[in-house]
């Protein structure tokens, strides 16, 4: 008898505990119904168990962002914010047309906003716009600062030189040598002058890039990129959406900007990033998302047409390239025909189509379709085993050759099944054996930088819509993201025409020109590029994936 | 109790002298790791003057001691540096929102965890001998020994997408009085279950054994003769002596109060310090991990004393005074 009451006393305090504590959690939930009741249900009874969308309100799973200021986004993470929040002279439209964007139109030669030896540009800033907080309207000098606080050497940014490195004067004050940058001239309040050391067809590409974007003086104050970035939180900027809330961790909100300068206007009342993690594909079936990007894992089930999920499923290219890269400095790969060997032993086709689920094409050259002076006839290395072991042969066989290292970065898990599948084609056949250490991303690097490998894997993401951003950046001899160290006195002269030509479709053909003495010397061999997906509800009008990071929510509507 | 107050001083004075410890290591470890920082922030935008300049700023160009003591001169005095990432905030703003997260969910996971898990396991035990007891110990070992990577999103995809009940992840406040308090959103259910399932199951079968280990002693038999009733003889007798080891086990739970999980957070979308920890091991982002260890060993240095003391209540035998340390 005596030990009932125990267990009716122990019981007890179980129960009590249970309902009280999960009990308050319920009952304090804004007096909320859990199991949907409550028919004639106010918006704080909702049946369901998600807080209620604000009407108008876009939800999305975000990548919590590594810094909102503008001249030190060097991640595509950080710029997908900054792009809305801040703007600058140009930007890129939907159809990745450039347009004018604070400027009031583009400058060309012939409406005189470019000198008739192509490095003077004169940029009409459009009158009556204004910072977030409508205080103060943004005036050439605005830009001025602005450019000049990316470039200075206190603000330690790892990207402003890379994107503004063409304007005169740019360098000097980048290494303190000047106090400004000569080659930016405020003419008068709503004018603004830029002067570049050569006639680049694709300076004007490098603008739309947030390290040219206009930030208010008065709130930066002497922050750099490691120091004083608080005022990111509550930044006054002149882009189509304000930052409304950033809890660092959690959730970054945003609320449209309505006197946004350009059409149309953003027409969506609110949207929320959520950046704590969690499993999007759940949380977008479970309606707390209104959009998610498919992984692998997903995607056959998504693909699958008897999937209800299936009609809110999209996917289109995007602008980047996936390759395998050699050290042409050094035996063995610094022999083409080694590298071709190489190239040809790997099957793209199967890369993309069995190993990565298509969720890729494959790569003839280096430039992504899409990107002007893309090559659809280009045809790369074909996929040819014995041809691959007769060039082996002819550079003197496979005992010559040794273990094969192939080095890719990574957090300590497994290898990623790309990787570990070129290594098996290589291995397969060519009979080589192949190493595959993976290093912790900042050593990948070093090791990189000190030519302290012999093949890798990475990728390149396009920053802007020019050619250049792929052949001149990566390719070019002197350039410091050559990480091959591949060097081709033709190629290089090329790439150096193709800079200044001022013929654009000239300029296209020297790249074509370029690209194909590369694909043929195989410094790298291109794998893939990639594409981008996304389930999007049907109530979410307009949405469009874009091929690389650009202004893209003001296009975005909420039907109901 | 004079004896207990030294102890309780004696023990906080090493206290610094750990944590300066644990601090020289941590920081050695961070700068003579693999992969640099600086290379790591250029990342494909690798130019030497500028990474020069970098590590000119974040102080790693100076020897070992210099920084090891610039960062030690600033932590005394409460100024922890800035993070990585997100760059360029301090790191106290960014890590007290986190611990406080991880705090309230771990705080009510262990209330449930120890206030039914105890109970249980008492009841198990009297139960020895019927089809309850092997019954009961059976479902808790299947709950112990489900992995979060395996419950989290089973019970995802059983309380989210199939019954509907529960947002599958998140975490969202309510303010009161200024404080931002998570504990009154459903959002909480779920990495509350989630820990409490088997936090509660290995606490039952703990005390199970305790408890069966207790009943055979022969004060427990004493006590019976004596004709005490059977509450009595459980509550003072056999609980007191089965939950000295329990005051261990609850001792190393509190350290998890302060330090969370990173599976839990990361697969439940919950910025608390867990996933945080995390990242910023990954961005080798020195100032946090820094803050984050001292704070982990701080929790742990305070959850052993707790123990410590805590044995002194639960059985007056032992004794944490002056002649202990004998």
């Amino acid at each position: 008898m005596e030990t009932r009451r125990l267990i009716l006393v122990l019981g007890g305090i179980a129960v009590v505990l249970v309902l009280v504590l999960g009990g308050m959690s319920l009952a304090l939930l804004g007096g909320g119904d859990d199991d949907g009741g409550g028919d004639d249900a106010t918006p704080e009874a909702e049946s369901s168990p998600l807080p209620e969308r604000v009407q108008g309100e876009l939800r999305l799973f975000g990548p919590d962002p590594l810094t909102l200021d503008p001249a030190c986004a060097s991640d595509a993470g950080s710029a997908e914010y900054i792009v809305e929040i801040f703007s600058g002279l140009v930007s890129f439209d939907r159809d990745l047309n450039l347009i004018a964007d604070i400027a009031e139109e583009i400058p060309t030669k012939e409406n005189g906003g470019i000198s008739s030896d192509g490095t003077v540009y004169t940029f009409k800033i459009r009158k009556g716009v204004k910072f977030h907080d409508g205080s103060r309207q943004v005036r050439a000098e605005d830009f001025k600062f602005s450019m000049e606080r990316s470039l200075d050497p206190r603000t330690l940014s790892t990207v402003g030189v890379v994107y503004l490195d063409d304007i005169v004067g740019a360098k000097e004050f980048a290494t303190g040598e000047a106090d400004e940058v000569t080659g930016i001239r405020v003419v008068n309040n709503f004018t603004l002058e830029i002067t570049i050391d050569e006639p680049k067809s694709y300076f004007l590409a490098k603008l739309s890039y947030p390290t040219a974007y206009v930030v208010d003086e008065r709130e930066v104050g002497d922050s750099d990129c490691f120091r004083g970035a608080e005022w990111t939180l509550k930044p006054n900027g002149t882009g189509p959406f304000k930052l409304e809330d950033w809890e660092l961790g959690q959730r970054i909100v945003l609320a449209p900007n309505d006197d946004f300068h350009l059409e149309p206007k953003p027409s969506l009342a609110k949207v929320t990033y959520f950046l704590a993690g969690g499993s999007a594909l759940v949380m977008y079936e479970n309606d707390e998302i209104d959009l998610t990007g498919v992984g692998i894992n997903d995607i056959e089930r998504i693909r699958d047409p008897s999937e209800p999920l299936n009609a809110e499923f999209s996917e289109s290219p995007s602008l980047d390239t996936f390759y395998i890269g050699f050290n042409t400095q050094e035996p063995p790969f610094d022999d083409p025909k080694v590298r071709q060997a190489f190239a040809m032993a790997i099957d793209k086709d199967v890369l993309a189509e069995v190993v990565l689920k298509e969720l890729v094409v494959p790569a003839e050259g280096v430039l992504p379709p899409g990107m002007p002076g893309f090559n659809e006839d280009l045809e790369g290395l074909p996929f040819d085993p014995e041809r691959a072991r007769e060039l082996l042969e002819e550079a003197g066989g496979v005992d010559s050759l040794g273990d094969i290292s192939l080095l890719s970065s990574g957090r300590g898990a497994n290898v990623a099944p790309t990787i570990t599948a070129v290594a098996a084609m290589w291995e397969e056949n060519l009979g080589v054996s192949v190493d595959l250490p993976q290093l912790q991303f900042g050593q990948f690097l070093q090791d990189i930088d000190e030519g302290n490998f012999q093949t890798f894997s990475l990728g390149w993401i396009a920053d802007y819509v020019d050619p250049q951003n792929f052949l001149d950046i990566k390719l070019h001899s002197e350039s410091d993201n050559n990480e091959t160290m591949y060097s081709n006195p033709e190629v290089d002269a090329l790439l150096e025409e193709a800079r200044t030509e001022q013929d654009q479709a000239r300029r296209l053909e020297l790249y074509q020109q370029a690209e194909e003495i590369i694909v043929q010397d195989a410094p790298w061999i291109p794998l893939f590029h990639g594409k981008s997906n996304a389930l999007t509800k049907p109530y979410v009008q307009d949405y469009f994936l874009a091929p690389f990071v650009i202004p893209s929510l003001r296009y975005i509507s909420i039907a109901r | 109790m004079q004896g207990l107050a030294g102890y309780i001083i004696r023990r906080l004075l090493w206290a610094p002298l750990i944590l300066l410890a644990v601090s020289l290591v941590t920081f050695a470890l961070g700068r003579f790791g693999p992969g640099d920082p600086v290379r790591m922030i250029q990342g494909q935008y690798p130019d030497p003057e500028q990474g020069q300049r970098i590590a000119e700023e974040l102080g790693y160009n100076d020897s070992f001691f210099v920084q090891y003591w610039r960062w030690l001169k600033d932590a005394v005095q409460g100024d922890f540096g800035e993070t990585l990432e997100p760059r360029g905030f301090q790191v106290k703003d960014v890590i007290f929102p986190r611990l406080w997260v991880t705090f309230q969910y771990n705080l009510l996971a262990l209330v449930i965890i120890f206030g039914v898990g105890i109970p249980a396991g008492i009841w198990a035990a009297l139960r020895q001998g019927s089809w309850m007891d092997p019954f009961t110990i059976g479902v808790l070992l299947l709950f112990t020994s489900v992995p979060v990577l395996v419950s989290i999103p089973v019970l995802q995809w059983l309380f989210a997408l199939k019954l509907g009940w529960l947002p599958s992840s998140g975490w969202e406040v309510r303010e009161f009085f200024g404080v931002e308090i998570g504990m009154m959103s459903k959002r909480i259910l779920l990495p509350l279950i989630v820990l409490t399932l088997p936090g509660f199951a290995g606490v039952a079968r703990y005390t199970r054994a305790q408890v069966l280990e207790v009943l055979d002693q022969d004060f427990v038999r004493t006590a019976r003769a004596k004709g005490l009733e059977e509450f009595t003889v459980v509550s003072r007798h056999i609980a007191r002596n089965a939950l000295l080891p329990l005051a261990t086990m609850m001792g190393f739970a509190l350290v998890g109060l302060l330090s969370g999980s990173i599976f839990l957070e990361t697969l439940l979308g919950i910025p608390g310090i867990g996933s945080y920890a995390f990242e910023a091991v990954s961005a080798k982002d020195s100032n946090a991990i820094m803050a984050i260890v001292l704070i982990t060993s701080t929790a742990f240095i305070v959850a052993n004393l707790l123990v410590d003391i805590s044995y002194g209540f639960i059985d007056p035998r032992i004794r944490l005074g002056a002649g202990a340390e004998r």
